[in-house]
């Protein structure tokens, strides 16, 4: 039996399925010809959901992205920065001693304003104080003008006396050298007496009478009774008071930072004047005082 | 029509995926391009014994081309214009099937002429005017290439 060309047999499919090929595509070209609104309105809903993976994929790489220039331009500034203090860090400390020493010299020159006596400004060069026998040297000597004895001063307190002078230097004699007296008094009791040096930081006062009221934590000033100092500069503060046969063991701790002092004062010869001490003593003791007091 | 042999049918097949592949990947060189949708066309797609596959692979060809073109606002009149020109050279060896190079030759420059005559019509009834290109040029002139290719290493199964 014979097949028929366009049945439903495989050779009329075949030729069917040819024919939907040729015309669908025939009318495709021909609906693409017209307005394309619908075809791409349809297109559009059926790429919608690609659509919205893909935004959501390109938003997630763009995120991504963003915080990765993000990180590394805080890296970025964060090592600058970094960089940035350690120069601060740097120029601070290279800075710090001659912060140190200005606002040394501002304090000397308030002091000097104070005082009307005509100082000579001295810088410690070397200060060997602890070491058996050691004392401190200034940079000032003969060429300045500088005699032994001359009293040399701190904005916290006295420091002591120039002990030898040479042509361009000089040595000091500090307070608490053992080999060191001055004459000082009492705050309150006005009592006078000869300080002597104990060590570093601390000094006593010899020829107190017993009969004398002391209180720890007394301001201790110059007498000017040795024509070293004049009368009225602070020397100390009373740190300890012992009844001893007919005087008084009087300890002082010295105001003056022997340590570290790195500027200094020093007063003329044989000053004439006598300066006005402060009026009160302080309301705190100073540190190590062991709050005992003595009298008659 | 004769029944399809396995082994011929099967390479056939695989050369025309290879020939598909080969027309994407030469997007860049449009010439070259033109010469294998044309080998893929006129030279293998009409070798198929079902006109049905060849008009098949003639329509990828077509659509395959215009996807990588990108030149087109409206796509499927190089496919058309594939499957017209495979259906007449499908047509032409059913009925005077080739026995000399030469003749084969002459028949395949007419079907290129032919084939790009209907490629740029049926392009210009879907997207419009468009530049006519060198790409039927460089048919034209591989013709002993890919002619020969089509004819003596897979000939066409109705010869058998």
């Amino acid at each position: 039996m014979r097949q028929r060309a366009w049945g439903w047999n495989p050779t009329g499919r075949r030729r069917w399925a040819l024919a939907v090929l040729l015309l669908g595509h025939l009318l495709w070209m021909a609906l693409g010809r017209g307005s394309s609104n619908r075809w791409q309105h349809l297109a559009n809903v059926l790429a919608a959901p690609p659509r919205a993976a893909s935004a959501r994929w390109e938003g997630w790489k763009a995120s991504r992205r963003d915080k990765v220039t993000d990180l590394r331009q805080a890296r970025t500034e964060l090592l600058a920065l970094r960089a940035q203090v350690t120069g601060l860090l740097t120029a601070r400390e290279a800075d710090a001693p001659r912060v140190a020493e200005a606002d040394e010299a501002i304090r000397l020159l308030g002091l000097k304003k104070l005082l009307p006596l005509a100082f000579r400004a001295a810088r410690v060069v070397v200060n060997v104080r602890k070491a058996p026998f050691g004392g401190m040297i200034l940079d000032q000597g003969a060429d300045a003008g500088l005699s032994p004895d001359q009293g040399v001063i701190a904005p916290e307190g006295v420091v002591g006396r120039l002990w030898d002078v040479g042509p361009t230097e000089s040595s000091l004699l500090p307070l608490d050298a053992y080999n060191a007296s001055t004459g000082v008094m009492l705050a309150r009791s006005r009592a006078t007496g000869v300080l002597q040096g104990l060590g570093p930081g601390k000094a006593a006062i010899r020829y107190i009478g017993n009969q004398e009221v002391v209180q720890v934590g007394e301001p201790v000033f110059t007498s000017g009774l040795d024509r070293v100092f004049p009368r009225g500069l602070l020397v100390g503060y009373v740190s300890a008071v012992l009844p001893h046969d007919v005087e008084l063991h009087v300890e002082v701790a010295l105001a003056a930072p022997l340590d570290r002092v790195g500027l200094v004062l020093i007063l003329p010869a044989h000053p004439q004047m006598e300066l006005q001490p402060p009026a009160g003593p302080p309301q705190t003791a100073p540190p190590g005082t062991t709050g005992k007091q003595a009298g008659p | 029509m004769s029944s399809p042999t396995g082994t011929p049918l099967v390479r056939r097949f695989i050369l025309a995926l290879v020939c598909l592949g080969g027309i994407h990947y030469a997007a860049p060189w449009p010439g070259p391009q033109a010469v294998l949708n044309t080998f893929l066309v006129l030279g293998l797609a009409p070798g198929f014994t079902s006109p049905l596959a060849g008009v098949a692979w003639a329509a990828a060809g077509g659509w395959v081309l215009e996807g990588t073109l990108k030149m087109y606002p409206h796509l499927g009149g190089t496919a058309f214009g594939n499957m017209l020109a495979c259906l007449l050279a499908f047509s032409l060896i059913l009925r005077w099937p080739p026995h000399t190079l030469k003749a084969y030759w002459g028949r395949q420059a007419a079907l290129v002429i032919v084939h790009a005559l209907l490629v740029h019509a049926s392009v210009r009834f879907a997207a419009g005017p468009h530049a006519w290109g060198t790409g039927w040029l460089w048919s034209l002139v591989l013709i002993p290439a890919w002619a020969t290719l089509a004819l003596r290493l897979h000939p066409p199964l109705h010869r058998k």
